[in-house]
């Protein structure tokens, strides 16, 4: 690793044992975090994208004697009716609660909250973090108590005489995605407000009197100068909300039927359910190859702004 | 590839955590007030929404005989939280979470704070692609690789260990709170430690003498969000702990759904607040502790 | 002022010493004691099982005070006990010596090579002879050798709510003799009693084996047709029985004797449907299981103390009364012996001991559970414990086990999608092909067997 200190300059090739040595102790203190995650993370992601390749399983004759089977997983994931429907709905979920939603909930409540007053501020900064900080099973159960049949919200619009639908039945991913941006918002919000309150005044003042308005000050200079902080964070929480299980599971078991069944509760169904852990594996890799897509998608989009 | 390669973060005339004059102190004109009016509005009707699948939560854990259905309970009661309360269902789980979540947001801070200095400071064209294969490894759900993960822990001999358990939750942290801890760094100006680098102060005293105050904010954010993390986390504990006593709160709710589905939903809510409860204190403590400056109390305080 | 990354690391470092020397102590004190490791399932607190256990242990160890024995409870839903357990299995330092299996794995983990066979030592066993036979095959592997032991079972009935029937003037008691029986009932109660479901079935994906089981088996049961041909060791496709079944329920929703798909499709309707509708008569009559006294009991989770009144029991009719006339399904968890175990004549001693007459008893008592034994069954505190105890024991002698082979899992969700597409509208015969592919699909068509 070749690594030059900022005022560097000329004669690399007299400086070069000691850049190198310089560099590997640079390098240090990654050390810990880099054995952390080759032991528990790295090895067993290899071993599950090889087991991806077997029919490996926690109970039944394959469990004594797993096989490899090559691509027949993916042959078989790739050919089954529930597949696709998995994949345009892990997608559907990731981009309306995470890309739009969070997002767009976190942003909007943090330029809300700067020009609100003081009391304002500090109770909805605590709901917000209430709802942040409510682990993950309390909040799919108040969630699914909530968009019940008979829950909170129906009891409600019944209150000014609407009967609402049958959320969970009807529209199961309506649920999971508002349930989801109430959970993740907070976290946004926090970044943006960040990122908000690096920009410096001067700045806006100037623009102000240059005539800028509401609308021209946020899209001219607001969001230009967030936007390495809004890529960073497109990107984490779209990372994150792929990954979401507990809380739909809780909520609709992943149905009606298979309505709500993203990647990840298909893979917990097929490898813990039916005890196929290989094939199990085999969503996995596919949810992996996907967060590589979104991973690229916003490199490539955002590259000149992303600064890392 | 040709790669931007930036000698440092923007710089900045005021730094993070000095008050910026605000615009909006210097003129009270009508159409400001209006503005405010309107601004407050929103906000609270966004809070009320946010509380409400809340209410379900609070309600029951007062009602005798609460169900999924809201109503307003016939009497309300503390019966639910004296069933709860009590060493085997509430107290020892509860222990072993602040354990784990403790341990974890230690051990995941220190570690990604020390491998976010060079990633933030040094530039490398491996810095990139390492973050980036970092941090796409945390779409994977750890469900996929709890299994591999038993087997490497019975190899290691550290199955049913809150040490291993807490090694693994810090590992399986450690991408988030790499990415944001560097995040929060890139936006202190190295001019801060270059003037001491010049008067011959290693990067790790420049590290813990000039970064790490200024990044209090930060810190505190990747802490919480790791502390939040591993608390609410069922899967990890569940599979790495055998011995019942070791097992932490998210794992210790599962005992008020019986057989054949009936779930108590009374104590379970009852349960629910008594398990969210400590986060919340952590995160008011946490602010105070901060002194209520940067990022976290800029959002909340201002 | 040493540097921050030196003490991390010799912090770091110690921590993996000491973890690991932790663990390996822990593992080494046992070599003059011999521990045997016993893991069963705790679902939610009060846990009759855990009395046993503690029981059992206490008797044990008092009679060989050389062996420890070693309690893990797992509290947590059967579900991930399930994958607890597996995991536990795969690895030889973990795997525990005696197990706490549910009938309906035993087949999968003996195949997988968990679980020990334990024919010639029960052979041995002298209260062998008490185990009814439908229990002897609850603990049955593939390979027919025997790798489990009834703890307890249980069965199915049809409960139904007294006041709705008599309101819609069905004579009481009420004993069906065929489907048609039922639907009459059904019939009678939609034109008399407004605001009733006359006749839940539970069915659909999202409930899961409620659905498979209480919902479609006991019926299917009821048939000449079966879902396995245990002989042949083949599945059943394009069987006559199995489309009546599915023509049954498409009937029952059609006619609204249950619920709109809705309604009646949610996970959670199990306990609306005992704990509910059943008490207050939103229901008339539903086919569920024997536990449900000890939901309503003062204790349980929808206490409901007049219902003893309120409620009757029937045996559930075959198609049109031929056969046994009555048929149930049951299901139940056994005692096995992990095949891994280094101490197998201990842990087959620790098991008899569980099993033990005074403890099956125990267990059946307080954990409502049907007795498997004969002299069990006999007990004065065991038939007086709930009024339904001598009615669901007597259905063990009609009653079928699933065939709960490795694929089984998939194929019962097959099942739950066939039941869901009728009541959603898809016609018996083709949701029953559909059914008949997926099955070929999963198994291999060498593995299937046409059913006419």
């Amino acid at each position: 690793m070749t690594t030059t200190l900022p005022s560097a300059s000329g004669a690399a090739a007299v400086r070069q044992p000691r850049t190198r040595v310089r560099s590997l102790i640079r390098a240090i203190p990654l050390a810990p975090a880099i054995i952390l995650m080759l032991v528990f993370l790295l090895g067993p992601i290899v071993w599950a994208l090889y087991g991806s390749l077997t029919n490996t399983a926690l109970s039944g004759p394959n469990a004594a004697n797993p096989q490899f089977v090559g691509l027949d997983n993916y042959r078989q994931l790739f050919t089954s009716p529930t597949f696709p429907l998995s994949v345009v709905l892990t997608l559907i979920f990731v981009v309306a609660s995470a890309v739009v939603g969070q997002n767009g909930l976190g942003l909007g409540a943090a330029l809300l909250l700067r020009r609100a007053s003081k009391p304002v501020r500090l109770i909805v900064g605590l709901v917000f973090v209430g709802a942040w900080v409510l682990p993950e099973v309390v909040a799919a159960f108040a969630a699914y108590a909530f968009f019940h049949n008979t829950g909170t919200l129906n009891a409600l619009l019944a209150g000014i005489g609407i009967t609402g639908p049958n959320w969970l039945y009807t529209y199961p991913m309506v649920a999971v995605i508002l349930a989801n941006i109430w959970r993740g918002s907070t976290f946004s919000m926090l970044v943006y407000s960040a990122a908000l309150n690096e920009i410096p005044d001067e700045i806006k003042e100037s623009a102000s009197i240059d005539g800028a308005g509401g609308f021209a000050m946020f899209r001219l200079i607001t969001l230009p100068m967030i936007r390495r902080a809004m890529a960073a964070n497109l990107l984490l929480t779209t990372l994150l909300t792929m990954s979401v299980f507990a809380l739909i599971y809780i909520m609709t078991a992943g149905g009606p039927g298979f309505d709500s069944t993203t990647l990840p509760l298909l893979a917990y169904q097929e490898a813990f359910k039916f005890s196929r852990v290989g094939y199990g594996t085999t969503v996995a890799v596919v949810l992996l190859a996907i967060g590589a897509v979104f991973s690229v998608i916003y490199v490539r989009l955002l590259k000149p702004e992303v600064d890392i | 590839m040709v790669i931007e390669e930036r000698t440092r973060p923007v710089e900045r005339v005021i730094p993070p955590e000095s008050p910026a004059p605000q615009v909006r102190d210097r003129v009270a004109s009508p159409s400001r007030r209006v503005d405010a009016v309107i601004v407050n509005t929103v906000l609270v009707l966004v809070a009320a929404v946010f509380l409400l699948p809340m209410v379900w939560l609070v309600l029951s854990a007062f009602d005798p005989a609460a169900t999924l259905v809201l109503h307003l309970p016939e009497g309300l009661s503390i019966g639910n939280f004296r069933d709860v309360l009590n060493v085997d269902q509430t107290f020892r789980p509860l222990w072993n979470s602040a354990l784990l979540s403790f341990g974890t947001g230690i051990l995941t801070l220190a570690v990604g704070v020390l491998a976010a200095y060079p990633l933030s400071r040094y530039q490398s064209r491996f810095n990139k692609p390492f973050l980036y294969t970092v941090i796409f490894g945390t779409c994977l759900p750890i469900t996929a690789i709890m299994v591999p993960v038993y087997a490497l822990f019975v190899s290691l001999n550290l199955v049913d260990s809150t040490i291993g358990t807490i090694l693994f939750l810090s590992a399986s942290s450690l991408p988030i709170a790499i990415w944001m801890a560097k995040n929060f760094m890139d936006s202190i100006p190295v001019s801060l430690e270059e003037a001491a680098w010049v008067d011959g102060a290693s990067a790790f005293r420049t590290l813990r003498v000039i970064v790490l105050p200024l990044m209090k904010p930060g810190l505190a954010v990747v802490f919480l969000y790791t502390f939040i993390g591993a608390w609410g986390n069922f899967f990890v504990p569940f599979v790495l702990l055998l011995d019942p006593a070791k097992q932490p709160a998210a794992v210790a709710i599962y005992s008020f759904f019986g057989q054949h589905g009936s779930v108590d939903y009374g104590p379970l809510a009852a349960f629910s607040l008594v398990y969210s409860l400590p986060v919340i204190v952590l995160y008011i403590a946490v602010q105070r502790l901060m002194g209520g400056s940067g990022a976290l109390a800029g959002a909340i305080k201002g | 002022m040493r540097s921050h990354s030196q003490r991390l690391t010799a912090v770091l470092a110690g921590v993996a010493v000491l973890a690991l020397a932790g663990c390996s102590s822990a593992q080494s004190g046992e070599s003059d004691q011999t521990t045997l490791k016993v893991v069963y399932l705790i679902e939610g607190d009060a846990s009759p099982l855990d009395a046993v256990m503690q029981q059992a242990k206490a008797e044990y160890e008092e009679a060989n005070p050389e062996v420890t024995v070693d309690l893990q409870p797992l509290k947590s839903s059967a579900d991930d006990y399930f994958t607890k357990l597996a995991l536990m299995n795969r690895s030889e330092a973990t795997a525990p010596d005696v197990i706490y299996e549910d009938s309906f794995q035993v087949k999968s983990d003996a195949a997988a090579g968990y679980l020990a066979p334990l024919d010639d030592r029960l052979a041995a066993w002298e209260d062998w002879g008490q185990f009814v036979d439908a229990a002897k095959a609850a603990g049955e592997g593939v390979d027919g050798n025997i790798y489990a032991v009834s703890l307890g079972t249980d069965t199915q009935g049809l409960w139904y709510n007294k006041d709705v029937f008599e309101a819609a003037g069905i004579p009481l008691p009420f004993e069906p003799e065929s489907w048609d029986d039922l639907l009459d009932a059904a019939e009678k109660i939609k034109a008399n009693v407004p605001d009733v479901y006359p006749w839940e079935i539970y069915a659909g994906i999202q409930l899961a084996e409620a659905g498979t089981m209480r919902g479609f088996q006991t019926f299917l049961s009821g048939t000449d047709d079966s879902l396995f041909n245990e002989e042949t060791g083949k599945w059943v496709v394009n069987s006559q029985g199995f489309e009546d079944t599915l023509e049954l329920i498409s009937t029952v929703y059609g006619e609204g004797y249950s619920p709109e798909a809705s309604i009646a499709l949610d996970p959670a309707l199990t306990q609306t449907v005992w704990g509910t509708w059943l008490p207050e008569g939103k229901v008339g009559m539903v086919v569920d299981g024997s536990w449900l006294p000890s939901g309503w009991a003062d204790t349980g989770a929808t206490p409901f103390p007049e219902w003893t009144e309120k409620i009757g029991w029937a045996a559930i009719p075959t198609q049109d009364g031929g056969g046994a006339g009555t048929t149930s399904m049951s299901g139940g968890w056994t005692v096995a012996m992990g095949s891994k175990t280094k101490h197998p004549d201990e842990a087959f001693d620790f098991i008899t001991t569980l099993l033990s007459e005074q403890n099956a008893l125990k267990f059946a008592v307080e954990g409502t559970q049907i007795a498997v034994r004969d002299d069990v069954a006999a007990e004065p505190d065991y038939t007086g414990a709930n009024p339904t105890v001598p009615f669901f024991t007597d259905q063990v002698d009609v009653t079928h086990f699933r065939p709960a082979t490795p694929d089984y899992p998939q194929i019962s969700q097959q099942i739950a999608i066939a039941t869901e597409a009728v009541v959603n509208g898809t016609s018996p015969a083709d949701a029953a092909k559909a059914y008949d592919q997926a099955v070929i699909g999963i198994v291999g068509e060498d593995n299937t067997e046409s059913g006419r």
